[in-house]
């Protein structure tokens, strides 16, 4: 060994900390059991940085050097991806990537399903060359498929009828049952969605593609929305499924856009507060991780590590017992109990009460999972999350509405 | 001829009006017999460039009431050559300029020098949404007259960045993906065949220059707003037929400055189409102009597409980036 070998390189420091990833994300996937179990099997520290979808999704697109893993949902992608922040995943490191489901690598979870408007995680998944994103199978991807779910609203059966489950419809998110006591996800690629189809069920409006309006349709249902906003219909616009219980508990609200970990949160206790299993089928979004642009050497190396140990099946555990699918399905099997398999996955009555992430009870003995099977749910595909052509034009539109409802909410 | 407001200023009409002043001045004895008149000092007095002066002293000289004499400029008067020149400053014969003579020449003026910054924060103000010009505000905000911005104002009209509402507000935006759709579906069809009918007065040493910068990747051309200006002057903007030139920059102008400002938001460079406007450079350098025509209606394709993904991502850019105090958000 020469001197020059021996002599500490003087710009790294003497003693060297553990080393660690930075992964920027939301409250999704982003759970204190997740980031200790993973810190324990992988052997170096995460730094997990929370914040909500408009938030995160503008800091990863402007500011890439303050994460290493981005952890969010595909249809932000048309975002942060041409913003350049990211950079291509190699599927050859990815050891589980021949399991990964057809719902994102083929656009359906068979040949025969309904793949949905909107932009299917497909639609966004391959890197093309020149750098685009497209459905044509490449060996790199975008972003690596994750967690899932098909979302719907809640609403308060003692408003609604206890005996309508076969009539849910997106159109009660504008019923005049619940003026007043309505909210909505600030986020103007899901909110909006939501909004869309309520305006289509009620029969207010139709869109030739829900999935991509003109801007005629947007203005048109910008001023449905302002024309309730008016009228008293909405009470808030929330930004986070623990926002969204919330609403619940204090009993603000008799309908809203609602997600799976807040009937969790619920712990059962709210009977009289059903997911709706809409007729006009769900709106979906699919989670994943993708690479900081730049990223290289060993935090690359940890990255992967950390991208293939989430589909290992631990996590996936995890994010099922709040209602989340995972992309790779069966170790996710092997790590929850008969109980948790047959009512998450597959829409059993529940045998005993099922505990959630943080170890509350989050369904109670004999409840069953709305909507049935994944497979049932996962073939009711109205809409996926989406950043539509006129995107930019409709998220301005959908902002002033936002703070026009905050305005004279409470 | 004094422009009415709303008016199209134009060049053609300045040296109307630059006639009529000296051919006044002349009849009424101001600018003697005799007197030298130079481009130069005229266009100074007149806030003008050259060009109309020219155009005017012409007019003047088949009048007869100017003529040329064996030494620079024109001499007043058809005199023999007996008379003799008179040599002075212009600015010192007190010359009589009608008021509204001197308010149309100075807008005219007034309005090109300050017409090019407000046409590009406007233009680039359109991908941020929908926004009134208010008049009182641009007037202060630019420093000159009410009549100047009317010019300005018409001007931006004309060039299809600005309409007035039911209301006659002056109105600007928003730039819509379908907007930019439908300006590329137009490119493509225009662009190629204009580039076919400019190739015999397409500037070929002027091509082989850029096709080495370009190749070079000198800092000259590194932003794709570069390359698609480079490629518009020196070979599409050779056609021969100046409506088909103007109504091809009339549809590029909001596109090249939403992508200038997106670029200057921090947008990474698109290195594929830089590789893709060499490609092209080279063809035309090779005189392979229906090549060349194929692959820019394909290159254009691809733009529109990038063009769309590009507008989307503006969503997360916060419109109080805009700092033009004359531009107000409609809500």
């Amino acid at each position: 060994m020469s001197p020059k070998n021996i002599t500490p390189d003087l710009a790294s420091p003497a003693i060297k900390g553990r080393r660690k990833l930075r992964v920027l994300g939301t409250a999704i996937t982003l759970l204190d059991q997740v980031k200790k179990k993973a810190e324990a099997d992988l052997g170096f520290d995460l730094e997990f940085e929370v914040l909500d979808f408009l938030t995160c999704q503008g800091k990863a697109a402007l500011s890439p050097q303050t994460y290493d893993v981005y952890d969010q949902c595909f249809h932000n992608l048309d975002i942060v991806w041409f913003w350049g922040s990211l950079q291509p995943i190699d599927t050859q490191r990815i050891t589980l990537w021949d399991k990964v489901s057809d719902l994102t690598k083929r656009g359906g979870i068979s040949r025969y399903a309904w793949r949905g408007h909107g932009d299917a995680p497909v639609k966004k998944l391959y890197v093309q060359p020149g750098d685009s994103l497209g459905s044509e199978p490449q060996r790199h991807i975008s972003m690596l498929p994750t967690v899932y779910n098909l979302d719907s609203f809640g609403y308060d059966a003692r408003v609604f009828g206890y005996s309508q489950r076969q009539s849910e419809s997106w159109a009660w998110l504008f019923d005049e049952r619940a003026k007043g006591r309505i909210a909505l996800v600030d986020e103007p690629a899901i909110g909006l969605f939501d909004a869309a189809l309520a305006a289509e069920a009620a029969g207010a409006l139709s869109f030739a593609d829900v999935g991509n309006m003109t801007v005629a349709e947007i203005d048109a249902l910008m001023a449905l929305l302002e024309d309730k906003r008016q009228k008293g219909y909405f009470h808030t616009m929330w930004k986070s499924a623990a926002d969204a219980g919330q609403l619940v508990r204090d009993h603000r609200i008799d309908v809203q856009s609602m997600w799976s970990p807040a009937y969790g949160d619920l712990g059962g206790e709210t009977p009289h507060f059903i997911e709706a299993v809409p007729m006009e089928g769900y709106r979906a979004w699919h989670g994943g991780m993708s690479l900081r642009h730049g990223l290289s050497g060993d935090t690359l190396d940890m990255a992967y590590e950390y991208m293939n140990w989430w589909l290992t099946g631990w996590s996936g555990a995890v994010m099922a017992r709040q209602g989340y699918y995972m992309s790779v399905i069966d170790p996710v099997h092997a790590h929850l109990n008969d109980d948790e398999w047959a009512y998450w996955y597959n829409g059993e009555e529940a045998q005993s009460d099922l505990l959630g992430p943080a170890g509350q009870t989050v369904v109670k003995l004999g409840a069953r999972r709305s909507g049935g099977a994944y497979l049932e749910r996962t073939n009711r595909i109205a809409v996926w999350n989406t950043v539509m052509d006129e995107h930019n034009y409709a998220a301005r539109a959908w902002g002033r509405f936002v703070e026009r409802v905050r305005g004279v909410a409470p | 001829m004094i422009s009415q407001p709303g008016e199209k200023p134009s060049t053609q009409k300045r040296y109307e009006l630059i006639s009529r002043v000296l051919r006044n001045n002349i009849h009424s004895g101001r600018l003697p017999e005799g007197f030298v008149l130079l481009e130069g000092p005229i266009a100074e007095l007149m806030q003008s460039s050259r060009a109309p002066v020219q155009m005017a002293l012409k007019m003047l000289e088949e009048e007869k009431l100017i003529q040329r004499f064996d030494g620079r400029g024109f001499m007043v008067g058809q005199g023999t050559a007996l008379t003799s020149p008179r040599r002075l400053d212009i600015r010192s014969l007190d010359l009589h300029v009608p008021d509204e003579i001197d308010e149309a020449l100075q807008s005219r003026s007034m309005w090109e020098q300050v017409y090019d910054q407000v046409e590009q924060a406007v233009a680039s103000s359109l991908i941020f949404g929908e926004f009134r010009i208010i008049e009182t505000e641009l007037s202060a905000h630019l420093g000159v007259s009410r009549t100047v911005v009317r010019d300005v104002l018409s001007r931006l009209n004309e060039r299809g960045l600005i309409r007035k509402n039911q209301s006659s507000h002056w109105i600007a935006g928003p730039l819509t993906a379908q907007s930019v759709r439908e300006r590329f579906a137009i490119r493509s069809i225009l662009e190629p065949a204009a580039l076919k009918l400019a190739a015999p007065a397409i500037d070929y040493a002027a091509v082989e220059r850029l096709s080495r910068l370009a190749s070079e990747g000198t800092s000259e051309f590194s932003e794709t707003e570069d390359f698609e200006q480079a490629l518009m002057d020196t070979c599409i903007a050779k056609v021969p037929n100046a409506e088909m030139i103007a109504v091809i920059r009339n549809i590029q102008l909001p596109l090249l400055a939403a992508n200038r400002a997106l670029t200057k938001l921090g947008l990474p460079r698109d290195r594929f189409a830089a590789d893709e406007y060499r490609s092209l450079f080279r063809l035309i350098e090779r005189r392979l102009i229906d090549p060349a025509a194929d692959y820019l209606e394909n290159h254009l394709k691809v733009m529109a597409q990038k063009s769309l993904a590009r507008l989307k991502i503006v969503a997360v850019i916060s419109e109080s980036r805009l700092t033009v105090p004359y531009l107000t958000k409609i809500k």
